[in-house]
């Protein structure tokens, strides 16, 4: 298996993350659940080794699959196996925890990995979890406010706790204009929805750009998979789209379960599967390099798909290492860290 | 009687996996991570240690009462899947929360188990069915994923005591409780439950001055209250005194003198 491009690799691979380590044990896609908290470890030392940014993983609650609800808990494993390697959340849903508690947490794994914490938060929107939790669901973008005065408090030592400089960095997920106003006004990164076309994720940076002086990093979210064999390539595309039918079929889409909004979850299907990148490396990296020419700084890149293999995502993993760094040098370098 | 060692608080992961190792090498049972305002949420000092330490328990201490109790069992089923099982929750009343103490116990343990559920307490409603949720179809919720252990361990301490051993918990007592006292509170707790007491750690916070005054300690509460577990302050040092000095000694009820003699000899 070909290493990554000594000479190109660690600039471009500053900047891509790997995501999302959800921790799910799916109907058609079964997993023991120890064994995949192990793997987590063992991946994020391979992802360190071949010279990844970062690691990213996400929350949800009460659903079957057993998707983790403790994102920041999991990846202090991470924490302990690895020494370079970032450890990410997009997103973890901040309103549905306590900021004190959020905060406290945040900032012990944040001093336990040597500050690689990018703690990517969101809002959440199924009912459900807010629900379970004793929390109304409409009070979230209040919860979001306080969450976003609460973090940097907590950690700057204003309430009595052991600082942390500069603590972790925040990224506000979401692409909803509030959404990107509270990012801008707090001096946030952003993490942007898989879903977005280059056009959409410059016209969220003009947004951001509107409110002042924000110069934070943009990063995205991208489903990729590289694969050579066009007709292999349709087949994974269409068994990603099908596993994620699932996934969004619990999501809130005109007032109701998407399971039974079919039309409104066919559409969103369709923003999905035509924002995805699965291809040839050099298909993969023109889609990925026209983000970056619209102004994103960072990309998280979504393989680890549920329906993959350990053995097909770790060779997934070494791909996008070695493949695509030679095809963005050009167009990454130039840009600077932002946020 | 089982031991375990408990260092200073960091989140000098280095350290304390030189600590954990030499708890490992000592052969004792694992470590303890204390909860204090510098470590304030030692559970994620428990998952960072996943990868570090092998075979160990876990203990870990946590403050019980204050926030959501099932918010706190996703972490505890997390974490006890990061390490394998390997989990001992030592719940502590949270100060200005010792009357929500009881019942967070019980939706604590009850959203552990792998069944769904709805809880009705006096402080938490679960699922809380808010007329503002209006997209909430769910009359009982599961916690996901399960945690590695069948029933995730978990012991009372500080002013828990009652409220632990009411429900079969195991308790951590402090190092200055009355052993009499402590004595007492486990029977009674045993008449009350009858068999349902059975097994329940009985635990105490040690330290260690001299090798032989631990073990006369030791000895003593397992007397008087039936102390089977001690969670022992220290590094490196302690533990391996805790190995060789130590643990020999307060396996059986009794030794035969010869032994300790050999064992003296050996030693030099």
């Amino acid at each position: 298996m070909a290493m990554a491009d000594d000479t190109t690799a660690p600039r471009v691979l500053d900047r891509i993350g790997l995501g999302l380590w959800t921790m799910r044990s799916m109907a058609l896609h079964p997993r023991n659940r120890v064994a995949d908290y192990r793997a987590l470890g063992e991946d994020a030392v391979l992802a360190e080794q071949l010279g990844f940014h970062s690691i990213w993983s996400a929350e949800h609650r009460v659903w079957y699959d057993g998707w983790c609800p403790a994102p920041l808990h999991a990846q202090a494993l991470v924490a302990g196996v690895t020494s370079r390697l970032r450890m990410g959340t997009a997103v973890l849903l901040a309103t549905q925890h306590d900021p004190f508690t959020l905060a406290r947490t945040a900032a012990v794994l944040d001093r336990c990995s040597g500050g690689r914490v990018d703690l990517g938060i969101g809002l959440g929107h199924r009912d459900v979890e807010f629900d379970t939790l004793g929390l109304r669901r409409d009070q979230r973008g209040r919860r979001m406010d306080e969450a976003l005065e609460v973090l940097p408090a907590v950690w700057a030592g204003e309430h009595g706790d052991p600082p942390v400089d500069p603590g972790p960095a925040i990224w506000m997920g979401g692409m909803a204009p509030r959404a990107l106003e509270r990012a801008a006004t707090k001096g946030c990164n952003v993490i942007l929805p898989q879903t977005l076309r280059p056009h959409e994720v410059r016209r969220c940076i003009d947004t951001l750009h509107s409110h002042g002086d924000w110069n934070g990093t943009v990063g995205v979210l991208r489903d990729v998979w590289i694969e050579n064999d066009p007709q292999r390539a349709r087949s994974i595309h269409s068994r990603f789209v099908n596993n994620f039918r699932e996934e969004a079929g619990w999501w809130i889409l005109k007032g109701k379960p998407a399971y039974e909004a079919p039309d409104a979850l066919e559409r969103q299907m369709a923003r999905v599967a035509d924002a995805s990148l699965m291809g040839t490396p050099d298909e993969v990296a023109e889609g990925l390099r026209a983000l970056l020419e619209a102004g994103a700084h960072f990309l998280c890149l979504r393989i680890n798909f549920d329906l993959a293999s350990r053995s097909e995502l770790r060779e997934q993993m070494h791909r996008v290492a070695s493949e695509l760094p030679p095809r963005l040098a050009d167009v990454i370098s130039p840009l600077g860290v932002g946020g | 009687m089982r031991l375990l060692l408990e260092p200073e608080p960091d989140t000098d992961l280095d350290a304390l996996t030189r600590q954990a190792q030499a708890a490992h090498a000592a052969g004792l049972d694992g470590i303890m991570l204390r909860q204090t305002r510098s470590v304030p949420v030692p559970l994620i000092v428990a998952a960072a240690l996943a990868g570090r330490v092998e075979d160990l328990l876990l203990a870990v201490e946590v403050d019980v009462g204050d926030r959501h109790p099932f918010e706190l069992a996703e972490e505890v089923a997390v974490v006890d899947l990061a390490i394998a099982g390997r989990l001992v929750l030592v719940a502590h009343p949270a100060p200005g929360a010792e009357q929500e103490y009881g019942e967070a116990l019980d939706l604590l343990r009850t959203a552990l188990t792998a069944r769904p559920f709805r809880f009705d307490g006096s402080r938490w409603r679960v699922p809380a069915e808010l007329p503002e949720n209006v997209h909430n179809l769910e009359t009982h919720v599961r916690l996901t994923p399960a945690p590695a252990q069948v029933r995730p361990e978990i012991w009372g301490s500080g002013s828990g005591r009652s409220a632990a051993l009411q429900r079969g918990l195991g308790y951590l007592a402090d190092a200055d409780a009355d052993p009499g006292e402590l004595g007492l509170a486990h029977e009674r707790a045993a008449e009350a439950l009858g068999p349902a007491a059975i097994g329940a750690p009985r635990a105490r916070r040690e330290t260690l001055s001299d090798a032989d005054s631990l073990v006369t300690r030791l000895r003593a509460g397992r007397e008087a209250f039936g102390q089977d577990w001690a969670v022992v302050g220290g590094g490196s040092a302690e533990a391996a005194a805790l190995g060789t000095q130590v643990r020999p000694r307060v396996q059986l009820h009794r030794l035969n003198p010869v032994l300790e003699r050999l064992w003296e000899m050996d030693g030099r």
